[in-house]
């Protein structure tokens, strides 16, 4: 077991020293899928503007509250969150889809789950270019907690590695995993606070949102671009997430690392 | 100094029918319990090597000889590193070149100067290593103003001479091929053939597969014949040739 735990730290390692080749991959798969389109990559931002602005004028009318004050909270939150379920819905084809890379030439498995974190982050880049379209437009100013929202993203881009990991090899295992994963996501969606903010529940079902880890980090990325400080249990939650999500896959990765390449 | 030690290694590739790979069926096993007979499990598996045991050294131009499913290629994805072996050690020292597809990690919407760039990461170079390398390919692939243009513009022969190019532009300590490789038109191969035989003479160690027996004759100074996963006979290459075309025939 203890070689297992050392090839496993090397993968890590080796992993991370290959950053040309998933900056390479990650940037690539960007490029491959809107080459040839007119605006290019900017159908990610297009896209996202669309659904905001057809969910914003729907769901202000339902709940009744201003647009200024609805829209901001709906845009930033939907922006996150696409972040946050892409991380873990492209988690399932990590490995499965690097298929033709892992089966030809001996490279550190974790390559694999940066490209994926690398591709998600660029669709991220784009899709947070609405952010200062909003605060213009609506005359937003956040302030200086803008600048704790790239420690929530650091906090999710870290736990987005280990889920990669998990859920990567996982789902190159049991190949109906990525159809459960795609369905609980779904749902995670309804019970974390996009749409709707959290203090809309009343009070006894507000363990929805406490008991739930995405809202934390849901939080740690858009409350400090509304101009609004995280609370510290956001913090804590995020961070321990981290922590027991490294101290499940990295025995797991230990076990199963030379065992993928047999699965793909 | 390289080398290649395996010591009775068996690969083993589990078939998951579709049950078996469905995790709905896995929680419904662990939760009934013994409902499901065991033997219902059908726990199928394909031996694709079985005890092979395997030293080479500096200097050795292994050629692995048998037919079709012997065991070849999966054999050379363990000396390549891409299988790890579950039953037994494999123990390799020294840079290792597969080139067993050779335009693997290329991408056709990208230029030409881009996929040297992506090919020649994958092949583990630094971006500044590759850059200098290009006007060597440039001159080499003779595609000029093609290498700006993205690779889905290529016909087959100028994406294969471009793949030859970048992927022998690094000369491995340990190289392994399945099949010889051959790109281009006559002018080219002659090109070709001598780069690959630069390619093969600065290594230490070669393994390749084939077919062809001349080619075997031709590169290599040991042979193995394989046999349903197994090296049935190791030595000098032409009893073993003769072997492996004498059980042919009969």
């Amino acid at each position: 077991m203890r070689e297992h735990v050392a090839a496993a730290f090397a993968d890590f390692r080796d992993g991370f020293g290959d950053w040309r080749m998933w900056l390479l991959l990650g940037m690539n798969d960007i490029r491959q899928r809107y080459q040839r389109s007119r605006v290019g990559q900017f159908w990610i931002t297009l896209s996202m503007l669309v659904t905001i602005a057809a969910l914003g004028g729907i769901y202000s009318y339902l709940f009744r509250t201003s647009l200024r004050d609805y829209l901001p909270h709906l845009a930033i939150g939907m922006v996150a969150w696409a972040l946050i379920a892409t991380l873990v819905t492209d988690a399932c084809t990590a490995f499965t889809g690097a298929e033709s890379y892992l089966r030809q030439v001996p490279m550190p498995k974790t390559v694999f789950v940066h490209r994926m974190l690398v591709r998600n982050l660029v669709v991220f880049a784009h899709n947070i270019l609405i952010a200062p379209l909003l605060y213009a437009t609506l005359g937003v100013r956040p302030g200086w907690p803008i600048l704790l929202a790239p420690v929530g993203l650091v906090v999710v881009t870290v736990n987005g590695f280990w889920i990669g990991l998990l859920v990567g090899t996982l789902c190159a295992r049991f190949r109906d995993l990525p159809q459960i994963v795609g369905s609980f996501m779904q749902i995670a969606f309804f019970v974390t606070p996009v749409m709707w903010k959290a203090d809309q529940l009343p009070r006894q079902v507000s363990w929805v949102v406490d008991a739930n880890p995405f809202a934390s980090l849901l939080r740690l990325v858009r409350d400090p671009m509304l101009g609004v400080v995280p609370d510290g249990a956001a913090y804590l939650t995020g961070i321990g997430l981290m922590l027991a999500g490294f101290a499940v896959t990295i025995p797991f990765f230990a076990r199963f690392r030379s065992r993928i390449v047999y699965w793909l | 100094m390289a080398t290649i030690s395996l010591d009775q290694v068996t690969i083993e590739f589990p078939i998951y029918n579709a049950r078996g790979r469905s995790l709905t069926e896995e929680l419904f096993r662990r939760t009934v319990g013994g409902y499901i007979k065991s033997d219902e499990r059908d726990h199928v598996s394909v031996v694709a090597l079985r005890d092979v045991t395997l030293d080479l050294a500096d200097g050795d131009r292994l050629g692995l000889i048998g037919h079709n499913g012997a065991g070849k290629s999966t054999l050379l994805r363990v000396l390549a590193g891409i299988y790890e072996p579950l039953v037994g050690r494999a123990q390799i020292r020294g840079t290792v070149a597969s080139l067993t597809d050779i335009t693997m990690g290329m991408n056709l919407e990208a230029s030409g100067y881009e996929n040297i760039l992506l090919r020649g990461v994958f092949l583990g170079m630094h971006l500044n290593d590759v850059r200098r390398v290009i006007p060597e390919i440039e001159a080499f692939t003779e595609l000029g103003g093609f290498l700006q243009l993205p690779l889905r513009t290529y016909s087959t022969g100028m994406m294969l001479r471009l793949a030859f190019a970048v992927t022998t532009v690094v000369i491995p300590e340990i190289l392994i091929m399945d099949e010889m490789i051959g790109a281009g038109d006559a002018a080219f191969v002659s090109k070709a053939t001598a780069r690959l035989n630069q390619m093969i003479s600065g290594s230490r160690i070669l393994v390749i597969a084939s077919h062809d027996m001349e080619i075997i004759r031709r590169f290599c100074n040991k042979a193995a014949l394989m046999e349903a996963g197994r090296i049935v006979s190791m030595g000098a290459v032409e009893p073993t040739v003769s072997a492996y075309l004498g059980a042919g025939s009969s």
